[in-house]
């Protein structure tokens, strides 16, 4: 490379160049987001509805069309229509209707009450995980909680980073009484027991997604906060702030347009561990009952079930090491980006 | 320095009162509170027997058939739920008259005097006077330590209802956490048990992490870039991606005789006390241990990483100093510029994390003491919001908050103490 176009290269893309050297980081982040890309396509990929039912000449959509009763394909069954069944027996009677089933056959919320599902299936080829305590596919589950877990980890991380940007980020460039009385706000909120605060909220209002979010939002504001009121506070005593501000731009300008992309090396680099926290978060909620609410899938809630049923292994080590990968592999993305934009002679974590 | 630790203390006070008033607010408003609860578990019981009942919000208008009025006046008393939440909240701090030994006195049919026993064949003379009420005793004296109010809530036409009462000043700053809903003990007396379980394993778990981090941490810094270093870095990571209860469950399913091997026992914090009796002295640290060693490496693997880590950086920033460059001009040995130079600067971070620790060591483990069934004081506190137990639930509060306050400053100091350049202002 020339020097010329090194010169023209922007610092972002250095920075992206930087991070692609990072082996160990730069396929984690590439698979990470290939799978969370791809969770988005579970409902044809792991699902118990076929895609494609072809029966009497008719083409049915079940998996987009949602629920045929099993009558609809002459089916002897109570309710919805069991397309696996209804596979094999198309196949045994060698008959002209067909159906294609999703790779994964089986959906996160069937249990027991389908028939052919069983509490407590050890792992085996057709339920590669087992099965929960009502019958449910563990591997299923899992998979549909890491589409959820990551989804509120990312919403959570990015409202925390919108408030504390536009409080932190005002109580630094401002200062004075502002800045003094969210210091006050900020050292009662950090006094109290956080998670133990949302468990109480929690028991009172039986939260949703969304809900879960608001919570958690309203307690965990306070970290990013300061980490922005910091660096607004030291960004504001520097001369190109100045020199802004005789140019007459006025406060939002300056604090947005000048400022905040200087302060966007701590913004990114804390990024995946904000999404490490928001993750390890929701499984303790959901292991101590007050997260989502049932039947969400989600593996702090298999967890639970694993510890309450020991001798059924996989449905601890199943929820622990989807978590454990996940979380590594995002921590594996933090340590390399902040290796590519705070470069350091060390690994650091946090 | 002295007068910034005194404004630091002083200091806490309001954020203190902040944060037991958002608390005390935040419980008070809920829904389906001790007071709620307890009525619906009355209607449980009443509907069993056949009874046609009203609902929740029948009952606390006043119009139920399986309360009567007093008892559910009762109830709101022994709530505290009969006065405003201001009050309330005064008189949890101690800093409100208590009302205490409640006796309900009628006034029927315009009558202004009645008598009222209360107790030992004591009586006293009530006599309403305007919208007050003077109490007398048998002498004809205006008593000191029985009051008296009318209860204008209750009051029907006709019938004039007050309470004759004592008051005292007891609350959590007279060390008075309450009593109990589910254990009628005294909170102080639930927890002190509880409180000292958390602080075995939360003190031997801080142990623990420091006597394997800090070396640990040295040896890494030393030895940057090495396969060892390379390798531990492998266990950190592993270790700062799974939480200590995750961690605590892999280990039961794998210790605890399910599946795999059947090494530990499946949880609690000892063995029942039928056993640990008969122990011998040598047996009951065998059997301490051999309940702890589980939930004591769940506990650590929290810090551990942060820990390493942190100490591996300091001492790798202090060693690529001038003053290290220095030591090692004038000629000193490797082993007393690291030793003795760079050491006592790294461990300065270490020092002002140990507030930070012992917070986290004191609240942060009820998910382990969950996962080992330990009947620790995080799980106390757990339980009691589960209960409705609010003394319980406020009480675990004001102490985590008061620890945190508190070990806050003792960083402060730890690190003042260690780091002789700081000076507080």
């Amino acid at each position: 490379m020339s020097e010329q176009q090194e010169i023209s290269l922007s610092i972002l893309k250095k920075r992206w160049l930087k991070f692609k050297t990072l082996k160990r980081g730069y396929y984690s982040f590439i698979i990470i987001i290939s799978l969370y890309v791809l969770s988005w396509f579970l409902p044809v990929l792991i699902n118990n509805r076929a895609l494609v039912v072809s029966y009497e000449g008719e083409l049915y959509f079940p998996v987009f069309s949602g629920y045929y009763a099993g009558s609809t394909f002459d089916q002897d069954v109570p309710g919805e229509a069991v397309y696996r069944q209804l596979d094999a027996k198309w196949e045994a009677e060698d008959s002209d209707n067909w159906l294609l089933l999703p790779p994964y056959p089986y959906s996160p919320y069937e249990d027991i009450t389908v028939t052919g599902n069983k509490m407590f299936d050890a792992p085996s080829r057709t339920h590669w995980l087992g099965t929960d305590n009502t019958g449910r596919d563990v591997f299923a589950r899992l998979c549909y909680a890491f589409n959820i877990s990551i989804s509120f980890a990312l919403i959570l991380s990015s409202l925390n980073y919108l408030i504390g940007i536009l409080i932190g980020g005002s109580m630094g460039y401002f200062g004075g009484k502002f800045d003094l009385f969210f210091q006050r706000v900020i050292e009662i909120w950090s006094s109290l027991p956080m998670l133990f605060v949302i468990i109480i909220i929690s028991s009172i209002i039986r939260p949703s997604f969304f809900l879960l979010i608001f919570i958690y939002t309203i307690v965990n504001w306070i970290g990013m906060t300061y980490l922005m009121r910091a660096e607004f506070y030291r960004e504001k005593s520097k001369d190109y702030v100045a020199a802004a501000l005789s140019m007459g731009q006025t406060n939002f300008k300056v604090m947005f347009k000048h400022i905040l992309p200087n302060a966007m090396v701590p913004i990114i680099t804390f990024f995946p561990f904000a999404v490490v926290g928001g993750i390890t978060a929701l499984v303790s909620l959901d292991y101590l009952g007050f997260g989502m609410p049932p039947p969400t899938p989600s593996w702090g809630q298999m967890l639970d079930v694993g510890l309450s049923n020991i001798p059924k292994w996989w449905m601890v080590f199943a929820p622990v090491s989807a978590q454990f990968v996940t979380l590594i592999m995002v921590v594996f993305i933090g340590e390399a980006v902040r290796e590519a934009f705070d470069p350091k002679v060390y690994s650091r974590l946090r | 320095m002295t007068t910034y630790f005194i404004r630091r203390i002083l200091l806490m006070i309001p954020t203190f009162l902040g944060s037991t008033i958002l608390i005390f607010v935040i419980l008070q408003m809920a829904p389906g509170g001790p007071l709620e609860r307890t009525i619906q578990q009355l209607q449980a019981g009443a509907m069993q027997q056949g009874e046609a009942v009203g609902s929740v919000g029948d009952i606390m208008g006043g119009g139920s058939s399986v309360l009567p009025e007093s008892a559910l006046r009762e109830l709101k008393r022994f709530y505290g739920f009969d006065k405003p939440i201001y009050q309330r909240y005064l008189i949890w701090l101690g800093i409100w008259p208590r009302e205490i030994k409640h006796r309900e006195v009628e006034f029927k049919d315009g009558a202004t005097s009645a008598q009222k026993n209360v107790g030992r064949g004591n009586y006293m003379t009530l006599k309403l006077e305007g919208e007050s009420v003077g109490v007398y005793d048998d002498k004809g004296v205006n008593s000191d330590v029985w009051k008296a109010a009318i209860d204008t809530e209750s009051s029907k036409d006709g019938v004039i209802l007050a309470t004759i009462f004592q008051t005292e000043y007891s609350g959590i700053l007279t060390g008075n956490l309450g009593i109990s809903y589910t254990y009628d003990q005294p909170v102080t007396e639930v927890m002190a048990p509880r409180f000292k379980i958390s602080m075995f394993f939360g003190l031997t778990g801080m142990l623990l992490s420091y006597i394997v981090c800090i070396p640990l941490g040295i040896r890494k810094a030393l030895n940057h870039g090495s396969a060892f270093d390379f390798l531990s870095s492998v266990v950190i990571f592993v270790a700062y991606s799974i939480p200590g209860f995750a961690l605590g469950g892999v280990l039961l399913v794998l210790f605890g005789g399910g599946s795999f091997w059947d090494v530990f026992p499946l949880g609690g914090f000892r063995s029942p006390s039928e056993v640990w009796e008969t122990l011998s002295a040598w047996g009951k640290i065998k059997d301490q241990l051999w309940h702890a060693i589980l939930p004591i490496i769940s506990w650590s693997i929290a810090s551990f990483a942060g820990l390493t880590v942190l100490m591996k950086n300091s001492l790798l920033e202090n060693i690529s100093q001038d003053y290290i460059r220095t030591a090692f001009a004038k000629g000193l040995q490797e082993k007393r510029v690291i030793w003795v130079h760079a050491i006592r600067n790294s461990v300065i971070p270490i020092a002002s994390g140990i507030g930070g620790v012992i917070g986290v060591v004191i609240a942060g483990s009820y998910l382990i003491e969950k996962v080992f069934n330990i009947d620790g004081f995080g799980k106390l506190g757990f339980q009691a919001i589960l209960d409705r137990d609010y003394p319980i639930t406020l009480g675990f509060l004001v102490i985590v908050v008061v620890i945190r306050l508190v070990a806050n400053i003792l960083s402060d100091i730890a690190l003042a103490t260690v780091d002789p350049r700081i000076r507080f202002k």
